[in-house]
């Protein structure tokens, strides 16, 4: 991006940006602007809604009957959140004549991905643990970076959704907590479920940028959309989580991870990002099952949301 | 597919009977009724309310960004109490130290003014 390319009125935007302002969705933005908004919060409501899916799992089999209704609540906040950000993506679709069945499409077809993290298999009760716990844990680091999104309508989202993502690590931390004090085959599952999550935890933050920031990156800085780069809320989660989960006595499947006593960053393997790539393009473990699901789900919807849509409306 | 329509209804609630109807955020649905169980799903899955409106969005009339702009520009601190903070200073030094009587010369009791 050269600033003097700029006209004035792109130029007034990016002031108003970088006093701190709140752009609002009637305000003007670049066209560029609202296309890294939409990119962003759309993949964040589909993650939202697919998220739900492997808990979901757990519903019927909780070992106990306050853990399954914790845990519906729980899935039933996710589905929630994705509708906050729908209608966020909804706004920002409306110059582009787009709505939700658009991004709903864009999911179907694979032309929007979701985390990689609800790509994976929940073969136990550890793994429902594990999510609460460390992924929801990851998630809260990158939401809090974004709560100062210079766009108002998705920081006020964010604001809700953070708030209840702390029940969420509780809940999580509890049921981990309640496994790692159990029997030694309890522990044993927990210690499974953690080495089947790490690499997939690494790659949630995305790829290490070393010295080289994408496009896309260099502009949502720009924008004041996000203000952090993937590997410093990497060090960031391992930071908050690293020793937490050494205290419970847990292994962590990486023995290079340690600590540079000076610089005090992180040293440890990179997943493979290869992998990576083709879990977010829907060849991850659970990708065919989970998207067979929704979208089955969404077409069996179909005459309902026909029914109540405003063609119906008395009078 | 033919496209399904829908209307954004803008929510607002009151925690306490005391304080003023809040923007909470909004929902997509076809009637007022709808909007109103929505917003019940989406927002207060947790914390109450003592009352809640929807109003479809539509109906909602707001200022654009220039007057925004210009309104937070507007410095009013004629109109509060902000530019009277040093009085406070001045009523604990008179305390301490009253003006004397000859301090209070400047009018007459029968109002006329000594020159």
């Amino acid at each position: 991006m050269v600033e003097e390319q700029f006209t004035d009125q792109e130029a007034y935007f990016l002031e108003r940006v970088d006093r701190g302002d709140r752009i609002e969705a009637e305000d003007w933005m670049p066209e560029d602007y609202r296309q890294q908004l939409v990119r962003l919060i759309a993949m964040h409501a589909v993650s939202e809604i697919m998220g739900a899916l492997p808990e979901k799992e757990w519903v019927p089999r909780a070992p106990t009957l306050y853990r399954r209704l914790a845990i519906t609540a729980k899935v039933q906040d996710e589905v929630g959140h994705g509708q906050l950000l729908i209608r966020v993506a909804e706004d920002l679709m409306r110059p582009w004549d787009k709505n939700r069945e658009d991004i709903m499409e864009d999911l179907f077809t694979g032309r929007l991905k979701y985390h990689n993290v609800f790509h994976m298999a929940t073969p136990t009760w550890a793994d429902a643990g594990i999510i609460g716990w460390l992924v929801d844990g990851a998630a809260v680091i990158t939401q809090g970076m974004s709560l100062s999104c210079s766009y108002a309508p998705y920081a006020r989202a964010l604001q809700r959704i953070v708030e209840e993502e702390g029940f969420h690590i509780q809940h999580g931390e509890s049921i981990c907590m309640a496994l790692a004090e159990g029997t030694p085959m309890q522990r044993a599952m927990l210690q499974d479920a953690l080495n089947r999550w790490w690499p997939a935890l690494l790659m949630f933050f995305g790829p290490p940028e070393k010295s080289q920031l994408s496009t896309h990156q260099l502009r949502n800085i720009r924008y004041r959309i996000r203000s952090k780069t993937n590997e410093e809320l990497r060090q960031r989660f391992f930071t908050k989580y690293v020793h937490r989960i050494w205290s419970l006595g847990l292994t962590i499947p990486d023995p290079t991870l340690r600590q540079d006593p000076v610089t005090k960053e992180w040293i440890y393997q990179q997943p493979d990002w290869n992998e990576f790539r083709e879990i977010v393009n829907n060849h991850g473990p659970r990708s065919e099952a989970r998207l067979g699901l929704r979208s089955t789900t969404y077409q069996e919807g179909e005459w309902v949301r026909r029914l109540i849509s405003t063609a119906h409306r008395a009078g | 597919m033919e496209r399904l329509d829908f209307d954004v209804y803008e929510v607002f609630a009151q925690s306490d009977p005391l304080k003023p109807h809040v923007h909470v955020f909004n929902v997509l649905a076809s009637t007022p009724d709808m909007a109103l169980a929505l917003a019940e799903e989406n927002f207060f899955r947790r914390e109450g309310f003592v009352n809640l409106w929807v109003v479809r969005r539509d109906a909602i009339h707001q200022l654009g960004y220039q007057d925004r702009e210009g309104f937070r520009k507007s410095e009013k601190t004629y109109r509060t109490t902000e530019d009277y903070k040093y009085l406070r200073d001045k009523w604990r030094h008179y305390r301490e130290h009253p003006m004397s009587a000859e301090d209070r010369t400047g009018g007459t009791r029968d109002g006329s003014v000594v020159d």
